[in-house]
Protein backbone atom coordinates (compact mmCIF):
# COMPACT_ATOMS: atom_id res chain seq x y z
CA UNK A 1 0.00 0.00 0.00
CA UNK A 2 2.64 2.46 1.07
CA UNK A 3 4.53 1.91 -2.16
CA UNK A 4 1.70 3.40 -4.17
CA UNK A 5 2.51 6.86 -5.48
CA UNK A 6 0.07 9.70 -4.94
CA UNK A 7 -1.18 9.66 -8.52
CA UNK A 8 -2.19 6.02 -8.27
CA UNK A 9 -3.74 6.71 -4.87
CA UNK A 10 -5.98 9.30 -6.54
CA UNK A 11 -6.79 7.28 -9.64
CA UNK A 12 -7.87 4.17 -7.77
CA UNK A 13 -11.02 6.00 -6.66
CA UNK A 14 -12.02 6.64 -10.26
CA UNK A 15 -12.16 3.08 -11.46
CA UNK A 16 -10.28 0.33 -9.67
CA UNK A 17 -11.93 1.04 -6.30
CA UNK A 18 -14.77 3.26 -7.51
CA UNK A 19 -17.09 3.58 -4.50
CA UNK A 20 -20.26 3.04 -6.53
CA UNK A 21 -19.35 0.66 -9.34
CA UNK A 22 -16.66 -1.41 -7.62
CA UNK A 23 -17.33 -1.20 -3.87
CA UNK A 24 -21.12 -0.77 -4.06
CA UNK A 25 -21.06 1.71 -1.20
CA UNK A 26 -23.49 4.55 -0.58
CA UNK A 27 -26.27 3.00 -2.66
CA UNK A 28 -29.02 4.91 -0.87
CA UNK A 29 -28.21 8.37 -2.28
CA UNK A 30 -27.04 6.83 -5.55
CA UNK A 31 -30.48 5.35 -6.16
CA UNK A 32 -32.57 8.05 -4.56
CA UNK A 33 -31.33 11.39 -5.86
CA UNK A 34 -30.18 10.58 -9.39
CA UNK A 35 -33.55 11.39 -11.01
CA UNK A 36 -32.08 14.68 -12.33
CA UNK A 37 -28.52 15.69 -13.17
CA UNK A 38 -28.58 18.77 -10.95
CA UNK A 39 -29.64 16.70 -7.92
CA UNK A 40 -27.00 14.07 -8.61
CA UNK A 41 -24.33 16.72 -8.97
CA UNK A 42 -25.36 18.56 -5.80
CA UNK A 43 -25.47 15.32 -3.83
CA UNK A 44 -22.05 14.32 -5.18
CA UNK A 45 -20.51 17.65 -4.25
CA UNK A 46 -22.05 17.68 -0.77
CA UNK A 47 -20.79 14.16 -0.12
CA UNK A 48 -17.34 15.12 -1.44
CA UNK A 49 -17.19 18.09 0.91
CA UNK A 50 -18.01 15.90 3.88
CA UNK A 51 -15.63 13.13 2.82
CA UNK A 52 -12.67 15.42 2.20
CA UNK A 53 -12.98 17.38 5.44
CA UNK A 54 -13.73 14.33 7.56
CA UNK A 55 -10.67 12.58 6.11
CA UNK A 56 -8.51 15.61 6.86
CA UNK A 57 -9.68 15.84 10.46
CA UNK A 58 -9.63 12.12 11.16
CA UNK A 59 -6.16 11.60 9.70
CA UNK A 60 -4.75 14.53 11.65
CA UNK A 61 -6.11 13.47 15.05
CA UNK A 62 -5.90 9.70 14.54
CA UNK A 63 -3.19 9.27 17.20
CA UNK A 64 -5.27 11.03 19.87
CA UNK A 65 -8.38 8.87 19.49
CA UNK A 66 -8.44 5.64 21.53
CA UNK A 67 -9.42 2.67 19.33
CA UNK A 68 -12.48 1.92 21.48
CA UNK A 69 -14.21 5.22 20.77
CA UNK A 70 -12.98 5.78 17.22
CA UNK A 71 -16.30 5.04 15.46
CA UNK A 72 -18.21 7.35 17.82
CA UNK A 73 -15.68 10.12 17.24
CA UNK A 74 -15.75 9.65 13.46
CA UNK A 75 -19.54 9.82 13.41
CA UNK A 76 -19.58 13.05 15.41
CA UNK A 77 -16.99 14.58 13.06
CA UNK A 78 -18.88 13.41 9.96
CA UNK A 79 -22.24 14.56 11.31
CA UNK A 80 -20.81 18.03 11.97
CA UNK A 81 -19.63 18.44 8.40
CA UNK A 82 -22.92 17.09 7.07
CA UNK A 83 -24.86 19.63 9.12
CA UNK A 84 -22.60 22.40 7.84
CA UNK A 85 -23.22 21.28 4.25
CA UNK A 86 -26.97 21.04 4.89
CA UNK A 87 -27.26 24.52 6.43
CA UNK A 88 -25.05 26.00 3.73
CA UNK A 89 -27.23 24.58 0.95
CA UNK A 90 -30.45 25.67 2.67
CA UNK A 91 -29.04 29.19 2.98
CA UNK A 92 -27.52 29.66 -0.46
CA UNK A 93 -29.13 27.09 -2.78
CA UNK A 94 -32.70 26.73 -1.47
CA UNK A 95 -34.15 25.03 -4.58
CA UNK A 96 -31.49 22.30 -4.57
CA UNK A 97 -31.76 21.86 -0.83
CA UNK A 98 -35.49 21.37 -1.31
CA UNK A 99 -35.05 18.84 -4.10
CA UNK A 100 -32.59 16.75 -2.09
CA UNK A 101 -34.83 16.85 0.97
CA UNK A 102 -33.85 14.33 3.63
CA UNK A 103 -30.93 12.94 1.64
CA UNK A 104 -28.49 15.61 2.74
CA UNK A 105 -28.75 14.80 6.47
CA UNK A 106 -28.54 11.14 5.46
CA UNK A 107 -24.98 11.64 4.18
CA UNK A 108 -24.04 10.94 7.83
CA UNK A 109 -24.77 7.27 7.32
CA UNK A 110 -23.22 7.08 3.86
CA UNK A 111 -20.90 4.08 4.06
CA UNK A 112 -18.34 5.64 1.72
CA UNK A 113 -17.46 8.27 4.28
CA UNK A 114 -17.24 6.11 7.39
CA UNK A 115 -15.64 3.38 5.29
CA UNK A 116 -12.81 5.62 4.10
CA UNK A 117 -12.15 6.86 7.64
CA UNK A 118 -11.96 3.33 8.99
CA UNK A 119 -10.10 1.78 6.07
CA UNK A 120 -7.79 4.62 5.11
CA UNK A 121 -7.63 7.92 7.02
CA UNK A 122 -7.15 6.27 10.40
CA UNK A 123 -4.03 4.52 9.10
CA UNK A 124 -2.45 6.98 6.68
CA UNK A 125 -0.87 10.43 6.70
CA UNK A 126 -2.88 13.61 6.22
CA UNK A 127 -1.61 14.15 2.67
CA UNK A 128 -2.33 10.61 1.57
CA UNK A 129 -5.78 10.71 3.15
CA UNK A 130 -6.56 13.93 1.33
CA UNK A 131 -5.55 12.40 -2.01
CA UNK A 132 -7.58 9.29 -1.25
CA UNK A 133 -10.65 11.36 -0.30
CA UNK A 134 -10.29 13.45 -3.46
CA UNK A 135 -10.09 10.32 -5.61
CA UNK A 136 -13.07 8.67 -3.96
CA UNK A 137 -15.08 11.90 -4.24
CA UNK A 138 -14.30 12.23 -7.94
CA UNK A 139 -15.30 8.62 -8.48
CA UNK A 140 -18.54 9.14 -6.58
CA UNK A 141 -19.44 12.36 -8.42
CA UNK A 142 -18.69 10.74 -11.80
CA UNK A 143 -20.84 7.73 -10.98
CA UNK A 144 -23.74 9.94 -9.90
CA UNK A 145 -23.34 12.02 -13.07
CA UNK A 146 -23.45 8.99 -15.35
CA UNK A 147 -26.47 7.55 -13.58
CA UNK A 148 -28.41 10.81 -13.37
CA UNK A 149 -27.65 11.75 -17.00
CA UNK A 150 -29.06 8.47 -18.27
CA UNK A 151 -32.10 8.76 -16.04
CA UNK A 152 -32.85 12.40 -16.79
CA UNK A 153 -32.40 12.05 -20.55
CA UNK A 154 -34.58 8.96 -20.82
CA UNK A 155 -37.02 9.88 -18.08
CA UNK A 156 -37.64 13.52 -18.93
CA UNK A 157 -35.92 14.11 -22.28
CA UNK A 158 -33.79 16.84 -20.71
CA UNK A 159 -30.23 17.35 -19.51
CA UNK A 160 -29.72 19.81 -16.64
CA UNK A 161 -33.23 21.02 -17.39
CA UNK A 162 -32.53 21.76 -21.08
CA UNK A 163 -34.53 19.89 -23.68
CA UNK A 164 -32.15 17.56 -25.55
CA UNK A 165 -34.54 15.11 -27.13
CA UNK A 166 -37.12 16.44 -29.57
CA UNK A 167 -40.89 16.50 -29.23
CA UNK A 168 -41.06 13.05 -30.84
CA UNK A 169 -39.64 11.57 -27.67
CA UNK A 170 -42.11 10.25 -25.14
CA UNK A 171 -40.35 10.33 -21.72
CA UNK A 172 -40.06 6.97 -19.97
CA UNK A 173 -41.51 7.95 -16.63
CA UNK A 174 -40.19 4.75 -15.06
CA UNK A 175 -36.66 6.13 -15.37
CA UNK A 176 -37.25 8.92 -12.87
CA UNK A 177 -39.09 6.60 -10.50
CA UNK A 178 -37.20 4.30 -8.08
CA UNK A 179 -37.49 1.31 -10.42
CA UNK A 180 -35.57 3.22 -13.08
CA UNK A 181 -32.74 3.76 -10.61
CA UNK A 182 -32.39 0.02 -9.99
CA UNK A 183 -32.59 -0.84 -13.68
CA UNK A 184 -29.96 1.74 -14.65
CA UNK A 185 -27.63 0.85 -11.79
CA UNK A 186 -27.96 -2.86 -12.58
CA UNK A 187 -27.06 -2.35 -16.22
CA UNK A 188 -24.14 -0.08 -15.33
CA UNK A 189 -22.79 -2.56 -12.76
CA UNK A 190 -22.97 -5.36 -15.32
CA UNK A 191 -21.12 -3.15 -17.80
CA UNK A 192 -18.45 -2.32 -15.23
CA UNK A 193 -17.93 -6.03 -14.54
CA UNK A 194 -17.64 -6.85 -18.24
CA UNK A 195 -15.04 -4.12 -18.74
CA UNK A 196 -13.15 -5.32 -15.66
CA UNK A 197 -13.06 -8.89 -16.92
CA UNK A 198 -11.96 -7.83 -20.39
CA UNK A 199 -9.06 -5.78 -19.02
CA UNK A 200 -8.01 -8.59 -16.70
CA UNK A 201 -8.09 -11.11 -19.55
CA UNK A 202 -5.93 -8.83 -21.65
CA UNK A 203 -3.38 -8.42 -18.84
CA UNK A 204 -3.15 -12.17 -18.24
CA UNK B 1 -3.80 8.64 32.21
CA UNK B 2 -5.88 5.48 32.15
CA UNK B 3 -7.88 4.43 29.13
CA UNK B 4 -11.36 5.24 30.45
CA UNK B 5 -10.57 8.83 31.27
CA UNK B 6 -8.81 9.22 27.95
CA UNK B 7 -11.88 7.92 26.12
CA UNK B 8 -14.14 10.31 28.04
CA UNK B 9 -11.78 13.20 27.42
CA UNK B 10 -11.49 12.58 23.68
CA UNK B 11 -15.23 12.13 23.11
CA UNK B 12 -16.02 15.21 25.18
CA UNK B 13 -13.47 17.26 23.26
CA UNK B 14 -14.73 16.05 19.87
CA UNK B 15 -18.32 16.77 20.92
CA UNK B 16 -17.53 20.21 22.28
CA UNK B 17 -15.53 21.31 19.26
CA UNK B 18 -18.15 20.01 16.82
CA UNK B 19 -20.94 21.56 18.85
CA UNK B 20 -19.36 25.00 18.94
CA UNK B 21 -18.54 24.85 15.24
CA UNK B 22 -22.16 24.01 14.47
CA UNK B 23 -23.42 26.79 16.71
CA UNK B 24 -21.36 29.27 14.70
CA UNK B 25 -22.56 27.86 11.35
CA UNK B 26 -26.15 27.87 12.64
CA UNK B 27 -25.90 31.54 13.61
CA UNK B 28 -24.31 32.50 10.32
CA UNK B 29 -26.94 30.81 8.16
CA UNK B 30 -30.07 31.29 10.30
CA UNK B 31 -30.98 34.71 8.99
CA UNK B 32 -30.39 33.77 5.40
CA UNK B 33 -32.56 30.64 5.67
CA UNK B 34 -35.40 32.58 7.31
CA UNK B 35 -35.03 35.23 4.61
CA UNK B 36 -35.28 32.60 1.83
CA UNK B 37 -38.46 31.23 3.34
CA UNK B 38 -39.93 34.70 3.70
CA UNK B 39 -39.07 35.53 0.08
CA UNK B 40 -40.77 32.36 -1.08
CA UNK B 41 -43.92 33.17 0.88
CA UNK B 42 -44.02 36.76 -0.35
CA UNK B 43 -43.59 35.69 -3.97
CA UNK B 44 -46.44 33.20 -3.52
CA UNK B 45 -48.72 35.85 -1.97
CA UNK B 46 -48.26 38.14 -4.97
CA UNK B 47 -48.98 35.21 -7.25
CA UNK B 48 -52.26 34.23 -5.57
CA UNK B 49 -53.50 37.74 -4.78
CA UNK B 50 -52.20 39.86 -7.68
CA UNK B 51 -51.64 43.52 -6.93
CA UNK B 52 -50.65 42.99 -3.29
CA UNK B 53 -48.36 45.71 -1.96
CA UNK B 54 -48.40 44.83 1.70
CA UNK B 55 -49.63 41.89 3.69
CA UNK B 56 -49.89 41.00 7.33
CA UNK B 57 -50.74 37.83 9.23
CA UNK B 58 -54.17 37.73 10.81
CA UNK B 59 -54.05 36.48 14.38
CA UNK B 60 -56.53 33.73 15.18
CA UNK B 61 -56.92 30.79 17.55
CA UNK B 62 -56.85 28.00 14.98
CA UNK B 63 -53.48 26.22 14.64
CA UNK B 64 -53.71 26.24 10.88
CA UNK B 65 -53.76 27.86 8.36
CA UNK B 66 -51.73 31.05 8.34
CA UNK B 67 -53.85 33.78 6.77
CA UNK B 68 -52.37 36.88 5.20
CA UNK B 69 -54.52 39.93 4.71
CA UNK B 70 -53.43 41.55 1.45
CA UNK B 71 -53.69 45.26 0.71
CA UNK B 72 -53.00 47.21 -2.48
CA UNK B 73 -51.20 50.55 -2.75
CA UNK B 74 -54.27 52.49 -1.59
CA UNK B 75 -54.39 50.29 1.54
CA UNK B 76 -57.68 48.59 0.56
CA UNK B 77 -58.05 44.91 1.39
CA UNK B 78 -57.94 43.11 -1.93
CA UNK B 79 -58.04 39.56 -0.64
CA UNK B 80 -56.65 36.88 1.59
CA UNK B 81 -53.70 34.58 0.97
CA UNK B 82 -53.89 31.32 2.84
CA UNK B 83 -50.79 29.29 3.65
CA UNK B 84 -51.64 25.74 4.66
CA UNK B 85 -49.97 22.39 4.92
CA UNK B 86 -51.13 18.86 5.48
CA UNK B 87 -50.41 15.26 4.67
CA UNK B 88 -50.40 14.29 1.02
CA UNK B 89 -49.95 10.85 -0.47
CA UNK B 90 -46.38 10.49 0.80
CA UNK B 91 -45.33 13.51 2.78
CA UNK B 92 -46.39 17.00 3.80
CA UNK B 93 -47.81 19.21 1.06
CA UNK B 94 -47.54 22.96 1.66
CA UNK B 95 -49.65 25.22 -0.49
CA UNK B 96 -50.97 28.74 -0.79
CA UNK B 97 -54.13 30.02 -2.36
CA UNK B 98 -55.71 33.43 -2.65
CA UNK B 99 -59.29 34.64 -2.41
CA UNK B 100 -61.10 37.91 -2.94
CA UNK B 101 -62.06 39.92 0.21
CA UNK B 102 -65.64 38.61 0.22
CA UNK B 103 -64.51 34.96 -0.03
CA UNK B 104 -66.64 34.44 -3.13
CA UNK B 105 -63.83 33.60 -5.53
CA UNK B 106 -60.61 31.62 -5.35
CA UNK B 107 -57.98 33.41 -7.45
CA UNK B 108 -55.39 30.69 -7.88
CA UNK B 109 -53.36 28.04 -6.10
CA UNK B 110 -49.62 27.39 -5.80
CA UNK B 111 -47.88 24.37 -4.30
CA UNK B 112 -44.84 25.35 -2.26
CA UNK B 113 -43.62 22.01 -1.00
CA UNK B 114 -44.44 18.43 -1.87
CA UNK B 115 -42.81 15.03 -2.14
CA UNK B 116 -45.47 13.21 -4.15
CA UNK B 117 -44.63 10.47 -6.64
CA UNK B 118 -42.57 11.93 -9.51
CA UNK B 119 -44.51 11.80 -12.76
CA UNK B 120 -47.85 11.19 -11.05
CA UNK B 121 -48.71 12.94 -7.79
CA UNK B 122 -45.97 15.49 -8.39
CA UNK B 123 -48.16 16.82 -11.21
CA UNK B 124 -49.98 18.85 -8.55
CA UNK B 125 -47.25 21.44 -9.23
CA UNK B 126 -47.91 21.35 -12.97
CA UNK B 127 -49.94 24.24 -14.39
CA UNK B 128 -51.34 22.41 -17.38
CA UNK B 129 -52.15 19.19 -15.56
CA UNK B 130 -53.62 20.63 -12.39
CA UNK B 131 -53.07 24.20 -11.22
CA UNK B 132 -54.89 25.86 -14.13
CA UNK B 133 -58.15 24.27 -12.96
CA UNK B 134 -57.90 26.26 -9.74
CA UNK B 135 -57.96 29.67 -11.40
CA UNK B 136 -61.03 31.84 -10.67
CA UNK B 137 -63.16 29.28 -8.89
CA UNK B 138 -66.61 30.08 -7.58
CA UNK B 139 -66.70 29.67 -3.81
CA UNK B 140 -70.47 29.96 -3.37
CA UNK B 141 -70.59 26.16 -3.49
CA UNK B 142 -68.06 23.71 -2.09
CA UNK B 143 -65.17 22.91 -4.43
CA UNK B 144 -65.33 19.43 -5.89
CA UNK B 145 -63.13 17.12 -7.93
CA UNK B 146 -64.22 15.97 -11.37
CA UNK B 147 -63.26 12.41 -12.19
CA UNK B 148 -62.55 11.41 -14.89
CA UNK B 149 -61.18 14.70 -16.11
CA UNK B 150 -63.16 16.67 -18.69
CA UNK B 151 -62.05 19.42 -21.13
CA UNK B 152 -61.58 22.76 -19.36
CA UNK B 153 -64.64 24.26 -21.07
CA UNK B 154 -66.98 21.60 -19.67
CA UNK B 155 -65.74 22.08 -16.12
CA UNK B 156 -68.25 23.54 -13.65
CA UNK B 157 -67.46 26.86 -11.95
CA UNK B 158 -66.45 25.09 -8.74
CA UNK B 159 -65.08 21.87 -10.19
CA UNK B 160 -61.45 20.82 -10.46
CA UNK B 161 -60.13 18.09 -12.74
CA UNK B 162 -58.54 15.11 -10.98
CA UNK B 163 -55.03 14.14 -12.10
CA UNK B 164 -55.20 10.74 -13.79
CA UNK B 165 -53.29 8.23 -11.67
CA UNK B 166 -53.01 10.59 -8.73
CA UNK B 167 -56.49 10.72 -7.25
CA UNK B 168 -55.19 10.71 -3.69
CA UNK B 169 -52.82 13.64 -4.22
CA UNK B 170 -55.58 15.63 -5.94
CA UNK B 171 -58.02 14.79 -3.17
CA UNK B 172 -55.60 15.77 -0.41
CA UNK B 173 -55.03 19.16 -1.99
CA UNK B 174 -58.77 19.69 -2.34
CA UNK B 175 -59.42 18.65 1.27
CA UNK B 176 -56.73 21.01 2.48
CA UNK B 177 -58.20 23.93 0.52
CA UNK B 178 -61.76 23.18 1.65
CA UNK B 179 -60.86 22.88 5.35
CA UNK B 180 -58.79 26.04 5.15
CA UNK B 181 -61.66 27.88 3.48
CA UNK B 182 -64.03 26.76 6.19
CA UNK B 183 -61.67 28.06 8.85
CA UNK B 184 -61.05 31.23 6.88
CA UNK B 185 -64.79 31.93 6.84
CA UNK B 186 -64.91 31.63 10.63
CA UNK B 187 -61.81 33.75 11.01
CA UNK B 188 -63.02 36.51 8.74
CA UNK B 189 -66.40 36.63 10.48
CA UNK B 190 -64.63 37.01 13.82
CA UNK B 191 -62.39 39.63 12.29
CA UNK B 192 -65.42 41.67 11.17
CA UNK B 193 -67.11 41.35 14.58
CA UNK B 194 -63.91 42.47 16.22
CA UNK B 195 -63.51 45.56 14.06
CA UNK B 196 -67.22 46.35 14.46
CA UNK B 197 -66.95 46.19 18.26
CA UNK B 198 -63.76 48.23 18.17
CA UNK B 199 -65.59 50.95 16.26
CA UNK B 200 -68.37 50.86 18.84
CA UNK B 201 -65.84 51.23 21.64
CA UNK B 202 -64.28 54.16 19.90
CA UNK B 203 -67.52 56.12 19.53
Amino acid sequence: MAAKNLGAEYLKGLWEENPVFRQLLGMCPVLAVTNAVINGLAMGLATSFVLIFSSLVVSSIKKLIPAQVRIASYIVIIASFVTIADRFMAAFFPPISKALGPYVPLIVVNCIILGRQEAFSSKNSVGRSLVDALGMSTGFVLALLVLSSIREILGAGTFLGHQVLGAWFKPWIIMILPAGAFITLGILLALALVIEQKTKARKA
Amino acid sequence: MNLSSRMILVLTAVGLISGSLLAVVGMLTKERIAYNKQQEIEAAIIQVVPGTRSSRIIEHNETMPTVYECRNETEDIIGYAVYASGTGFQDIITLMFGTDPGLTKLNSLVILEQKETPGLGAKITDRVAFLQFWDNKDLSQELELRKPAVPTGDLGSSEINTITGATISSKKVLEMVNTSLEKLRRISIKQEEKSASEEKDGS
